[in-house]
């Protein structure tokens, strides 16, 4: 297998100035565009671009994100009604204008944030994060119709003054207002914070896991899309000189996403597309044959959702990939040109563990119960540094249960945990991981389209941030995450996405990825499940070193007890949500009572 | 006095009606169903077309339900069965299904408006007021209803099915439960539901080619607050139905028109199960 990292990594042009190149060639069709096109085209492409951009934001909303959005639709209507109401009711000029684009900008970056803290917290399902969003636009055009005389109620505003300036320049200003935003999503999607909005979209919960403020992310991206969509709907109103509540409602909502659909999910230039050419072609045909058109346009978009996942677009690039990688293997063609370099981080966490002498974790009286079923009853364990704790039990016994009560503050029934001096609270995972509990999960939860190389990256977004236009290309990495991506061979295949890897490495890259968080108390929830003997070793060795030389506190649940036995210094055992034993190895072994738990006998639970 | 009493009892009633089959569907299918409003069309014309026919008015409503069932199987055969493991497609499709049915009624009826005949006409002697006989013949509907989706639900082989399903859909397969055949038939038994209570609330409103959109968004919030059970529907309508003639009566009727949507929102993020869950 070829050494991707100490390949010479062939120079291309850098993104910025690809993204530059093509920016000026679609600037200079924006500039040229008037001079060929008729009135009336062009008249219908302005509306299309402001359009444009509003279909973009949906874009990095829902096509990268995830979050399905009814509402986008709300913050160009917001924008619209900040140039109507400012022009008609309270004056016009230079002055006035930036005031009114001001305004439009803060009233739904505002309310952008209010629903954004509303429907994104942990633990929010998808669903009611698109129910907010659907609630938004109805709510608001309610809002304008109970406006009376101020908003103009039904029938909108129009005819307020507006710069009536030749359409050729209103067309170059609603082209390079599209190219602009454009150009910075293109960037933007492609840098290091990009990958992480993907990551959201792909598998919140690890992410929070990671110590990635999902919530945060998720509300600053609204916020930021929403501004964006109230520039365009202000540049729409200002255009077209009339305001009406359909550009602040649901359907026009819904309409984007039809676009988006129709074009490409997380494409950019396929949502562009879409809209303009949804709305163009609508514009011609909606004269004579209306009712046909969006029957058209209704069946193209759920033969789309069936058919083709990821849009019309996808039949293009569908076919330039397998132009691509004609001849090659299928491994090969999702193996990324890698310039990540490893380099070790200053890991200040791991040296405090080493001078610190707080207990890593103390949990007290843990208790937790769905309903009338009481799964872990009054818990107590101290994890101490340097320790390798194993937690075994038959299966719901609670060894799964607990760990989730200890990376998530909101999981407990009663009880407390303490991690290094600091109580958990209800703190929600991320915080926990920034109080230094990193987490491994049952089965293997990674990025499925993300490399190697960006997964580990995204593990160290707590520490290290992330660029909001650039890919770097140096990750640092504690010591210990280096060491295993060196003894799994992960290393070389930092360019690979991660649904291509074995198992195995699998297993290896989430580990690094934990480790990466820099944590103090390190939960494993049954780390070797489906490796090999040597790949089970090999993990063993890890742990010890993490433990001897690094003075984590690590918890294992483990269901292999001879590997239990060589390597733990201490072992827990939990039978039916109750600790039964908590001692060294041997005392554990020769105990009747484990003997009898784990042949399944009749056993009195000791009070 | 008695007319308020009266009008949250008949509103909250056309909301439970309105609002069953959407939440039969996202309980058994894990599915939001946005053509609900075109369903609720589609049973509206239904209605239309057989009172034009000189047909008697109560035959609306099992034709509604005939065609609604019909309509629902085939949906689920052609756009849903293919979208079981992409949810948030499915539901996407289905909002491209209401945009189809909107757009082929346009078609067949025209824009305009079209009236049914209603069943019963005329009103009431009730509480020394005289109130819409239709009205209250609904509050007697949707208690028959609630009563005979419980039934379905528990006491029939369908509804054990059902239920296994919607519990855990891989070990009911594995019991031998052909969970394909459950989901085709309560798509049906859903879109049968819709269509019906489109033909049992249009003797109160005109038919238009749009007439189910705004039922759609209060369902919707109605079913995700009653925690997708029906004692939880009947509650979640007699609330925020109650919530929204009040509003109506005694604030505005615009703001009354949010009230359902706003609280349910506020309702969703304090208990985010609904209220039938812990």
């Amino acid at each position: 297998m070829a050494d991707i990292t100490s390949q010479t990594p062939q120079r291309s042009l850098s993104p910025y100035w690809t993204t530059a190149i093509a920016a000026a060639l679609a600037l200079a069709v924006v500039l040229t565009a008037p001079l060929y096109l008729d009135i009336y085209l062009t008249n219908v492409l302005i509306r299309a671009l402001f359009l444009g951009v509003l279909a973009l934001t949906v874009d990095l909303v829902w096509g990268y994100t995830g979050i399905l959005t009814f509402g986008q639709s709300a913050f160009f209507g917001i924008g619209a009604y900040a140039c109507a109401l400012v022009f008609t009711h309270w004056g016009f000029g230079p002055g006035w204008f930036v005031a009114a684009l001001v305004i439009g900008i803060l009233a739904a970056g505002l309310i952008a944030w209010l629903v954004g803290l509303l429907s994104f917290y942990h633990g929010a399902s998808p669903l009611y994060s698109s129910i907010m969003t659907l609630a938004l636009p109805i709510v608001l055009v309610q809002i304008i119709f109970s406006g009376g005389r101020f908003t103009g109620s039904s029938s909108g505003l129009s005819g307020f003054p507006t710069y009536y300036w030749s359409i050729n320049t209103w067309f170059i200003i609603a082209g390079v207002l599209l190219v602009t935003v454009a150009s910075l999503a293109w960037l933007f999607v492609r840098s290091d914070f990009g990958r992480i909005l993907i990551a959201i979209r792909e598998n919140e919960d690890r992410c929070a896991y990671l110590g990635i403020p999902v919530s945060a992310i998720k509300t600053g991206l609204f916020v930021v899309c929403g501004a964006i969509g109230s520039i365009a709907g202000f540049g729409y109103a200002a255009f077209t000189n009339v305001v009406a509540p359909e550009l602040a409602g649901f359907l026009l909502g819904t309409e984007s996403l039809v676009w988006v659909a129709l074009g490409g999910r997380a494409t950019l230039i396929g949502p562009i597309l879409g809209a303009i050419g949804i709305d163009v072609t609508s514009s011609y045909l909606s004269g004579s044959l209306p009712f046909l058109w969006k029957f058209i346009v209704g069946v193209a978009f759920v033969v789309v959702i069936i058919l083709l996942p990821n849009g019309i677009a996808s039949l293009v690039t569908g076919a330039w990939r397998r132009y691509k990688t004609r001849g090659k293997d299928e491994t090969a063609a999702h193996r990324h040109r890698s310039n990540v370099t490893l380099v070790p981080a200053k890991s200040r966490r791991l040296e405090e563990n080493l001078s610190d002498d707080k207990a890593p974790i103390l949990i007290e009286a843990l208790t937790c119960r769905y309903g009338s079923l009481t799964v872990l009853d009054g818990i107590e364990v101290e994890g101490r540094r340097g320790e390798l704790l194993s937690i075994v039990g038959p299966n719901g016994a609670g060894k799964t249960t607990l760990m989730r009560c200890i990376s998530n503050g909101g999981e407990r029934t009663s009880g407390e945990v303490v991690i290094a001096g600091e109580k958990i609270g209800r703190r929600s995972p991320q915080k926990i991981v920034e109080l230094g509990v990193g987490r491994s999960f049952q089965n293997t939860s990674l990025f499925d389209s993300l490399t190697v190389g960006d997964c580990l990256r995204l593990a160290r977004y707590r520490i290290d941030g992330a660029s909001y236009l650039e890919r770097t290309e140096r990750v640092a990495l504690p010591e210990p995450a280096l060491e295993i991506l060196k003894a799994t061979g992960l290393g070389r295949q930092l360019g690979l996405e991660t649904r291509y890897l074995s198992h195995g490495m699998k297993r290896g890259l989430e580990l690094a990825m934990v480790l990466a968080t820099e944590p103090r108390v390190l939960l494993l929830d049954e780390p070797t499940a489906g490796l090999t003997k040597p790949e089970r070793t090999a993990i063993g060795d890890v742990l010890t070193r993490l433990v001897e030389d690094y003075g984590l506190c690590v918890f294992l649940i483990e269901h292999d007890l001879d590997f239990v036995r060589e390597i733990s210094n201490r072992i827990v055992v939990l039978h039916q949500g109750k600790m039964l034993l908590d001692g060294s190895v041997e005392e554990v072994v020769s105990s009747d009572l484990v003997k009898a738990v784990y042949s399944g006998q009749e056993t009195e639970t000791p009070a | 006095m008695a007319t308020l009493f009266l009008d949250i009892l008949t509103t909250s009633s056309m909301l439970f009606i309105v609002a069953a089959g959407l939440m039969i569907i996202l309980g058994v299918m894990k599915l939001i169903n946005f053509a609900h409003g075109a369903f609720l069309t589609v049973g509206g014309y239904s209605a239309h077309v057989v009172t034009d026919a000189g047909f008697n008015a109560w035959l609306t409503i099992p034709a509604a339900a005939l065609v609604g069932f019909v309509l629902g199987i085939v949906v689920e055969r052609v756009i849903l069965r293919p979208l079981y493991d992409r949810p948030l497609d499915a539901i996407l499709a289905t909002w491209g299904l209401g945009i189809v049915i909107a757009q082929v009624i346009t078609f067949i009826f025209g824009r305009g408006v079209q009236f049914a005949e209603s069943p019963i006409s005329g009103t009431a002697d009730l509480f020394d007021i005289s109130y819409s006989s239709w009205r209250l013949i609904l509050v007697l509907v949707a208690v028959v209803l609630g009563a005979a989706l419980t039934a379905l639900l528990y006491f029939t082989r369908f509804g054990l099915n059902a239920r296994a399903v919607i519990m855990n859909e891989n070990l009911a397969r594995g019991l031998g439960i052909d969970s394909v055949k459950v989901r085709a038939l309560t798509f049906g038994l859903g879109a049968a539901l819709a269509c019906a209570a489109g033909a049992l609330i249009t003797p109160l409103l005109s038919i238009d080619p749009n007439m189910g959109l705004p039922w759609l968004v209060n369902s919707f919030m109605l079913v995700l607050v009653s925690g997708v059970a029906i004692p939880g529907l009947a509650l979640a309508s007699l609330l925020l139905g109650g919530a929204q003639v009040l509003v109506s009566t005694f604030v505005s009727p615009i703001i009354g028109g949010i009230t359902i949507v706003v609280l349910a929102a506020v309702i969703l993020r304090i208990k985010p199960q609904g209220l039938s869950r812990g």
